[in-house]
């Protein structure tokens, strides 16, 4: 280890909560868009990051009056900054809410499943995917459904073997970058045995690797 | 309100990644410190070099209130060092990455790109870093000023794109239905363009080997998934 390399230690150590927020910000975004499944709920994270928003658009607001052009630029600066940060959020939500609206069966499934304190989805995604499902079930009811025999009426039959319920397709490839060593990674129902070092950018089926990215050793990329 | 765009990162989304890589200016007037949202900015001092985000380089660029200073990777004499590297040394694979900094401690979040300084003025001369053609464009159509040979960097930028297309197109022999390739240097740009093809033909191989892997699954829980000895190392470099 080098000087370089201690300082740099230091520099990683002392880097500001806010920064650090961003980078998971947009490493979870990243996630979200790409995964082929969806990730569970970043509960502090987003708490965090949306108190800032919410205080920094206050400030703006209180500012906006001011006719100074040197304050009228750090407002620019200020709310092209928020813009951003606002885009990364939203996107982050629509690409949450596109997979749920997909497959909600299975989705809602996973996340009764889930341990209580890191759910999967949020109590407003909760909140959405129950009443969506409620109101589609009740129009499907309505328009069509309650003329078929009862055992037909079911929206999540299993029977004969074949879910009814769709689910994504998990072993979709995904490009990763390895964030910490993680050793010997093996795909299932193949020879294949990766070994995945820090630095390294793979090309492997989501679920072989979706441990680790949850547990931030993988970055998706 | 679901989003409409299929899986991956569509190019603007790329750059606005690009746009968070800190690079190092100039100021040509005084700024005074701001607390921003991604941490806060230290007050611009001229002729003071100050690094900051990209975005905001070039807003400020944009206003004549700051100079930008290109990484030295974007100088015409590195990147025909590393054109010549590509073509040369290593005519398989791309150009190794830049050195990453040490592993911080286990309770920190590890930073990736676009959050580590690769591309300041005090950033490796020798490779090119994950945003390289993204960050490479947006500095050259913004402050093509500040280069002191901007056509040259725009002609090697070229030229390296080019050959590292034609290894990715090569490359493509190597895919299979299991997946893992390694693909170390590969670009964040590059990547997005490669993505839907090269994950397209490993799942259509998948399905079609589908059958097949299902058999073998079972049989491996049967003997309680032991690996077979036999396997050939058949993980192909795409480096």
């Amino acid at each position: 280890m080098d000087i370089d390399d201690i300082l740099a230690e230091v520099a990683v150590d002392t880097m500001p909560r806010e920064t650090r927020d961003l980078q998971e910000l947009t490493r979870a975004w990243v996630a979200e868009r790409i995964a082929p499944e969806i990730m569970a709920w970043p509960g502090e994270l987003m708490e965090r990051v949306l108190a800032r928003v919410g205080r920094q658009i206050e400030l703006v607001e209180d500012q906006t009056g001011n006719m100074d052009p040197k304050t009228n630029f750090r407002l620019i600066v200020v709310q092209t900054e928020v813009e951003r940060f606002k885009f990364l959020v939203r996107s982050f939500l629509r690409a949450r809410l596109k997979k749920i609206d997909t497959h909600p069966f299975h989705i809602l499934a996973k996340h009764t499943e889930s341990d209580a304190s890191h759910p999967l989805l949020s109590p407003a995604e909760y909140q959405y995917l129950t009443s969506h499902q409620a109101l589609l079930a009740a129009h499907y009811g309505a328009s069509f459904l309650s003329q078929f025999p009862n055992s037909l009426q079911r929206m999540d039959d299993t029977t004969g073997g074949i879910s009814m319920v769709d689910k994504p397709d998990e072993d979709a490839a995904v490009f990763v970058r390895v964030l910490r060593d993680v050793g010997e990674v093996a795909i299932e129902g193949t020879d294949k045995r990766l070994d995945m070092k820090r630095g390294d950018v793979w090309v492997v089926r989501w679920s072989a690797v979706r441990g680790w990215v949850g547990s931030g050793d993988l970055e998706v990329i | 309100m679901a989003l409409p765009l299929p899986p991956g990162l569509t190019p603007p989304e790329i750059a606005f990644i690009c746009e968070m890589e800190l690079v190092t200016i100039i100021p040509r007037q005084r700024l005074e410190g701001l607390e921003l949202l991604g941490g806060p900015l230290k007050p611009l001092n001229p002729p003071q070099r100050a690094s900051i985000p990209l975005w905001l380089a070039l807003l400020l660029k944009r206003q004549r209130r700051a100079n930008i200073i290109p990484p030295p990777w974007l100088s015409p004499h590195s990147l025909a060092a590393i054109l010549k590297f590509e073509t040369e040394d290593s005519p398989d694979a791309f150009s190794p990455p830049p050195r990453l900094p040490p592993p911080s401690s286990s309770t920190v979040v590890p930073l990736s790109s676009p959050f580590l300084p690769s591309s300041t003025a005090d950033a490796a001369a020798d490779a090119l870093p994950y945003h390289w053609l993204e960050l490479g464009s947006m500095l050259l159509e913004a402050a093509p000023d500040d280069f002191d040979d901007a056509d040259e960097v725009r002609k090697l930028l070229r030229g390296l794109r080019e050959v590292r297309m034609a290894k990715l197109r090569q490359g493509v022999e190597v895919l299979d239905a299991g997946g893992g390739f390694k693909m170390n240097g590969v670009g964040g740009m590059e990547l997005g363009e490669a993505r839907s093809f090269i994950t397209g033909v490993v799942d259509g191989l998948r399905k079609i080997g589908k059958s097949r892997e299902e058999a073998r699954k079972e049989r491996d829980r049967e003997n309680g998934y032991s690996p077979s000895q036999d396997y050939e190392d058949d993980e192909m470099d795409m480096r």
